[in-house]
């Protein structure tokens, strides 16, 4: 049994559901970004998988919007580690749970 | 083909699950990169390998590191023993997730079947190809990607020294070092 086109979707829904569990539940706000790029990577995989098993692969737009939302992946993890440190820097404290002011 | 996949899927899950379980950051860390490297592997099995050398130099060179920066620059690694690992009410969120994980991703993904089409067997797609289609119908995708990076960057360098240096304003005065003789 060779593999399909099934494999692939639920394993990326597996991992997306992973990340989704750890966004949601841990108390650090590291851990739920590396969550976030899980997630996005779960989507990639289907991006690719998607493209793999389609009748017409040569055009090549999966890998192509694989790219473009690696690039935006890339952006978004910098951009939310720096708002990161913003934070830690204005409340001491990385809890999301204690962040609760909206004014200092 | 079959072996490689189900290791490969066995380490991603193995790196995700870890990643949302373990206390010490760094090892979280260190089992995200785990995760990144098997799904480079499993864009290498669908042959993508450009994809698969980009998961590689972006995740693990640049985001990994990223992530371990950003760790030493703002809490004690080991996390508090005294602070619970995961939020209140937890156990609705995962509940939530795995409602959806069984009632909406399984049935639509299953509901996908029987026409699943096979792989081309002369299927060889290659970088020069892959740079041609990004040349030719993709170049404003690229031009447009290429602003968000420049801003991104610009945002980053701003969201990360703009606040402190407003604070040094506010501290340095206050608890300057006093050095006489120099």
């Amino acid at each position: 049994m060779g593999l399909t086109l099934h494999h692939f979707l639920i394993l990326s829904a597996i991992l997306f559901s992973i990340g989704l569990v750890g966004a949601l539940t841990r108390r650090h706000i590291i851990i739920m970004l590396i969550c976030l790029e899980i997630m996005l990577n779960s989507a990639n995989l289907n991006l690719i998988a998607f493209w793999h098993f389609s009748p017409n692969p040569l055009p090549l737009h999966g890998p192509l919007f694989t790219l473009f939302a690696i690039a935006i992946a890339a952006t978004e993890a910098a951009l939310g580690l720096a708002l990161v440190l913003a934070i830690f820097r204005h409340y001491k404290t990385i809890d999301p749970e204690s962040i609760q002011d909206l004014k200092e | 083909m079959n072996i490689a996949f189900y290791l490969l899927a066995l380490v991603a899950v193995l790196g995700a699950g870890l990643a949302i379980t373990l206390r010490n950051v760094v090892h979280a860390v260190f089992s995200v990169l785990l995760f990144f490297s098997a799904l480079a592997g499993l864009f290498l099995l669908m042959l993508a390998e450009f994809i698969a050398a980009v998961q590689v130099l972006v995740y693990i060179g640049s985001v990994g590191i990223l992530m371990l920066f950003a760790i030493m620059l703002t809490t004690n690694v080991m996390g508090d023993p005294n602070r619970p690992v995961r939020s209140r009410g937890w156990v609705w969120g995962g509940l939530a997730v795995i409602a959806l994980l069984a009632g909406v991703l399984l049935p639509l993904i299953s509901r996908t079947g029987g026409q699943t089409p096979t792989p081309l067997s002369d299927f060889n797609p290659s970088v020069k190809q892959l740079g041609m289609v990004l040349m030719d119908p993709y170049f404003a995708s690229v031009g447009v990607i290429a602003l968000l990076l420049t801003a991104g960057l610009i945002g980053a360098v701003v969201a990360a020294t703009g606040a402190s240096e407003a604070d040094q304003k506010k501290t340095v005065p206050a608890n300057r070092p006093n050095y006489p003789n120099t």
